[in-house]
């Protein structure tokens, strides 16, 4: 779907959202360097952050100054993937359309993080940290292009809104 | 086409207390582990009922919408249930942090730290903290699997069909 007026919109969220993955990620960073130099009391408030989506178990985990990440290999593949597919979304869809990606692109897309994932939980294998990594990579990609949509939608939509009750003002008031 | 407009709340409500009640309980709180599945499939549920109950067709910022809303209530009722489970679940971290040590593998350091003071989390301070970051964190994570769910459940807008073929102009031959 291709509207006037929609560029803006989407620059604006794509920008704060490339912020907000930049802090993400430094954040995960941060942590194993502020243990590594003695700051245990704010690594430990970022560990915290982090440990209601993640496991954090440090065999699961890359290290960074000798320390474990704030996430675990798969996560932390996510998230890459996640700014690399920030990366690419300018260049496949540009500022000037909202389109989600098809159904069946996501599930491809999922179906080696969740194989990978699946056979681990039931005992078939145990893979190492890099594949979990890359399969978690592989998946992060393709999310940028639901949320900057969903989002840019949402907000377009509001903004529609919004003029529309301040249009009804207008014409009530010269009324 | 009736035109209203979706009603967010209760399908939120429904998938987001289902997520949070799975994320608070012990080993399967462990599913949020794998890219927050909980909560993704959580918003993604939402959507799903959302579309059931409106004849509109979906877009992705209803599914965002919906998506957070769902996130937002799964942290809270995921905090609500991790209350009485606060003590079990320190000694359950415990004997795993105890378990991991065993095969050598370095922990965080203040780890242990944290859970020496397991008992200062239950305060009210570090419990809004909590539940503040939960809620943020659960709420981004709610929006993608929300939107996601649109493109997975959400009726599909109809194909527009194709335009009839206009009958070809009349070429100079056809006057005679």
């Amino acid at each position: 779907m291709s509207r006037p007026g929609i560029s803006r919109t989407v620059l604006a969220i794509y920008l704060l959202t490339v912020a907000g993955t930049a802090i993400w990620l430094s954040a995960i960073f941060l942590a194993p360097v502020l243990t590594a130099r003695g700051s245990a009391g704010a690594a430990r408030f970022i560990y915290a952050a982090f440990s209601p989506i993640c496991h954090q178990v440090p065999g699961r985990c890359f290290t960074f100054h000798g320390q474990p990440l704030a996430v675990c290999g798969r996560c932390l593949g996510i998230y890459t993937g996640f700014a690399a597919g920030l990366v690419l979304y300018p260049f496949v869809r540009g500022f000037s359309k909202l389109e989600l990606p098809s159904a069946r692109f996501f599930m491809l897309l999922t179906l080696p993080m969740a194989i990978d994932g699946a056979a681990g939980v039931l005992g078939v294998w145990e893979s190492p940290i890099r594949v979990r990594f890359v399969t978690g990579v592989v998946w992060g990609t393709v999310l940028p292009f639901f949320f900057l949509t969903g989002l840019a939608d949402l907000f377009l939509a509001k903004r529609r809104k919004v003029a529309r009750t301040l249009e009804k003002i207008r014409v009530n008031n010269i009324e | 086409m009736d035109k209203q407009k979706p009603e967010y709340l209760r399908p939120a409500l429904i998938a987001g207390a289902i997520a949070g009640v799975l994320s608070g309980l012990p080993f399967v709180s462990a599913g949020n582990c794998l890219c927050c599945l909980w909560i993704v499939g959580g918003a993604a549920i939402a959507t799903k009922l959302l579309a059931k109950n409106t004849s509109k067709i979906l877009t992705s910022g209803d599914g965002a919408l919906v998506g957070a809303l769902t996130g937002i209530v799964a942290a809270v009722v995921d905090t609500i249930v991790k209350i009485p489970l606060q003590p079990y679940n320190m000694a359950l971290a415990r004997r795993i942090i105890d378990k991991v040590s065993e095969f050598g593998t370095e922990m965080p350091a203040g780890l242990d730290g944290l859970l020496e003071g397991g008992s200062g989390i239950l305060s009210p301070g570090w419990l809004l903290l909590g539940l503040f970051i939960s809620a943020a964190v659960f709420a981004v994570m709610g929006v993608l699997g929300g939107i996601i769910g649109v493109s997975l459940f959400a009726k599909k807008k109809p194909q527009a069909s194709p335009p009839a073929a206009t009958p070809p102009l009349p070429g100079p031959g056809d006057a005679a």
